[in-house]
């Protein structure tokens, strides 16, 4: 079974990048040789295999081999990135942690299951809170992560439990139904921090790498939604119960997250609060797709998963290539960073148009779809402008870039690549040496190829519109038909009213 | 087995389950609210009905000991001390025993549930003594024994659901107990390796210098 092969590889070289955690060179070298091997697993998973194991199972799709193959790409360029901008070293393993349970959440067919292994994967994200020399503040960051991941594990739990079993039997109020739909949303909310559930993630970005910060709060619980999605369709959606009160919730977290963090995220001076915050905003069209109760929404709402992802991490990619170009993550500090880094400004562009994009782009498309599957009238028209308000902080950012200069940190020519000729008799100081001059290229080089990897996920590249449009992970084949469910059509408690 | 024998047994789980989680919430002494807390992670596989099969079973019942065992070397140390229940264990007991009478009374939410109304019962006392850690905790090891009750609670209203879980649902809810443990572990002992013997969170959020000369001045290039 291919995705157990990805699973195996990467919960490898994670524990043996625990294992060699007293020896910096060792761990790093296994985490990223661990996600080069991941790239090609990932690669080799053959995207129409099941394995029935006593009722349960995993089941491959094409959707799943897309996530895994572009979440190892990103996941290395960041590590490479973090790397050279002097980031964490047990990034890389994290990343190996959360990208397996990554794999098994999309494949495990049983909803039930694969909310277990979400909330485990959220679990790993504690190890890179941790800072030496402030262990205490780190931890206490960590421990509220661990509530948001283990208080949102339990209400999808409940929810998947509530709807996993026979209901032909029936004799609840529609009023569950709805609770265990909002208990689900809210679940997935909480994952990716979303408003009003945003005040563990804005403290994680003040411990976390910039470079971990999109693994942690956009790929590990975009899987999440994608199990959402997948059970909100087959559980909740051919119900002919009136949910309007739980989804008016949901679509009002949704709502709040894409206007209130782009907000946020302009107004912040922190370029890893403004990474933070433009998570969140994108987050919230997933919660939007997750308001939609249509079947409709599953393409789009799959395929702007993907686009989200390796956005966020490019985004990612461009914040650290900064940290290490100019050595500074302060807004007002960068005045002039255009001209004196060109790679990252056209970084930067790729960044923008892959998670703005303009109609006819398939991620805008996609996007477009979800908002007026949602919500009907002028309203949809105001909340797809809403989409595009990360316009705001990508313009401040290329408006300080495009300043005069207010000083010289660094010779105009920092960002360009260094080579020393090579000494043969001192092959290992002559590369450390090359490595050292050469962090703010590399860095911008990594912004630069993620950008171009955004830029084609959101153009609908690597057959992603297909395969977002396929089948859930099944054990049946070519799919599970779900009959229309009418709670008034079941003996009601006495005393209750139907639908 | 006969059946009044089973429930008698059921029973005795549950009692057990949630008397460990009170002692898990209430005790001040970090070592005792562990023991607590073992005993009502080893209950939660076996209040089901049927028993999950047997290497399952042990494998969430190696889980359980697992974490437990991560927990305890974090509070190595002699008299160190937890935040225990603000409102003490007696109405800790009460809050239990109405939730679990909740539990019980509404077993099935609204349709046949395929699960022992016990666990149901259990389940709704374990999330209602998780609220209060969860919510107000002040130390990290409070607040993750809460979080394991919690977690506990939600596994035990999907079994009395959903009925005894498969074996891969085992295995992984092995899986998710062992590492809450194990993450709960690494916190706490990092709180600790600050000084002092307490695992108080920090009065402050740490800030990263934005004008650092290293994007995260943690280790050595």
């Amino acid at each position: 079974m291919s995705l157990l092969v990805f699973v195996v590889v990467a919960i490898a070289f994670a524990g043996l990048a625990a294992l060699l955690r007293g020896d910096p060179g060792p761990r790093t070298a296994a985490g990223l040789i661990g996600l080069i091997v991941a790239v090609i697993a990932a690669l080799a998973i053959d995207p129409a295999q099941i394995v029935d194991i006593r009722g349960g199972g995993i089941a491959t799709t094409a959707y799943l081999r897309l996530f895994l193959v572009l979440g190892s790409l990103v996941g290395l360029g960041l590590a490479v990135s973090g790397l050279a901008g002097g980031s964490r070293r047990d990034a890389p393993a994290v990343t190996l942690g959360i990208l397996a349970a990554c794999g098994l959440t999309l494949g495990l067919v049983d909803p039930r299951a694969a909310v277990l292994v979400a909330t485990a994967g959220g679990l790993f994200g504690v190890l890179v809170t941790l800072i030496p020399g402030n262990a205490r503040a780190g931890a206490t960051v960590g421990i509220r992560e661990t509530r948001a991941v283990i208080v949102a594990g339990a209400l999808a739990i409940a929810a998947t439990a509530w709807f996993g079993r026979d209901l032909s039997q029936l004799a609840a109020q529609p009023v569950v139904f709805g609770l265990a739909y909002l208990a689900f949303a809210v679940a997935v909310a909480m994952r990716f921090g979303a408003i009003p559930f945003h005040l563990w993630a804005a403290r994680l970005t003040d411990v976390v790498p910039e470079t971990a910060l999109p693994i942690l709060t956009a790929m590990a619980p975009a899987t999440l939604a994608v199990v959402a999605l997948a059970w909100t369709d087959a559980s909740v959606t051919p119900l002919l119960v009136n949910l309007d009160s739980a989804r008016l919730l949901v679509l009002g977290i949704a709502i709040a997250s894409i206007f209130l963090a782009a907000i946020a995220a302009f107004v912040q001076d922190d370029l890893e609060h403004v990474l933070g915050y433009s998570i969140i905003g994108d987050a919230g069209v997933v919660m939007l797709a997750l308001a939609t109760l249509d079947p409709e929404a599953w393409a789009p709402a799959r395929l702007w998963i993907l686009v989200f992802v390796v956005t966020r991490s490019s985004f990612a990619a461009w914040v650290a290539g900064i940290r290490a170009g100019f050595w500074t993550g302060r807004v007002a500090d960068l005045r002039g960073w255009v001209w004196r880094s060109p790679p990252l400004a056209a970084a930067l562009a790729l960044v923008v148009v892959a998670s703005v994009g303009f109609p006819g782009l398939v991620s805008f498309d996609a996007r477009k779809a979800i908002v007026e599957l949602a919500i009907d009238g002028p309203a949809a028209t105001v909340v797809l402008i809403g989409t595009l308000l990360p316009l705001a902080y990508y313009g401040r950012l290329l408006a300080i870039g495009l300043s005069r200069p207010d000083r010289v940190v660094q010779p105009i020519s920092a960002w360009r690549p260094h080579l020393a000729r090579p000494d043969v008799t001192a092959i290992q100081s002559w590369s450390s040496h090359t490595w050292d001059t050469n962090r703010a290229f590399t860095t911008a080089t990594v912004a630069i190829v993620l950008g171009a990897l955004a830029l084609a996920t959101s153009a609908g590249a690597f057959r992603g519109p297909e395969a977002a449009a396929g089948l859930p992970p099944t054990l049946t084949g070519p799919g599970e038909v779900v009959s229309p469910v009418d709670p008034g059509d079941q003996p009601s408690p006495s005393g209750s009213v139907g639908p | 087995m006969n059946p009044a024998l089973a429930g008698a047994a059921l029973a005795a789980v549950a009692l057990a389950v949630v008397v460990g989680a009170v002692i898990a919430g209430s005790a001040r002494n970090a070592r005792t609210a562990i023991f607590g807390l073992v005993i009502t992670m080893v209950g939660v596989p076996i209040l089901a009905d049927p028993l999950p099969w047997p290497l399952a079973l042990s494998a969430r019942l190696v889980a359980a000991v697992l974490a437990g065992y991560l927990l305890w070397v974090a509070a190595r140390g002699h008299h160190v001390r937890t935040g225990g229940s603000l409102v003490g264990w007696p109405t800790d007991v009460f809050l239990a025993i109405g939730a679990a009478v909740v539990g019980y009374g509404s077993h099935g939410l609204g349709a046949p549930a395929a699960g022992p109304a016990l666990a149901a019962a259990a389940g709704f006392g374990l999330a209602a003594l998780s609220v209060l850690p969860v919510v107000t905790g002040r130390d990290i090891l409070r607040v993750g024994i809460g979080l394991m009750l919690l977690l506990s609670g939600a596994l035990l209203i999907r079994t009395s659901l959903g009925g005894t879980p498969d074996p891969l649902e085992q295995l992984l809810t092995a899986g998710l107990v062992a590492m809450l443990g194990g993450a709960v572990a690494i916190l706490a002992v990092a709180a600790r390796s600050d000084g002092g013997t307490g695992f108080e969170m920090a009065d402050s959020t740490p800030r990263r210098s934005s004008h650092s000369g290293d994007a995260h001045p943690t280790e050595q290039r």
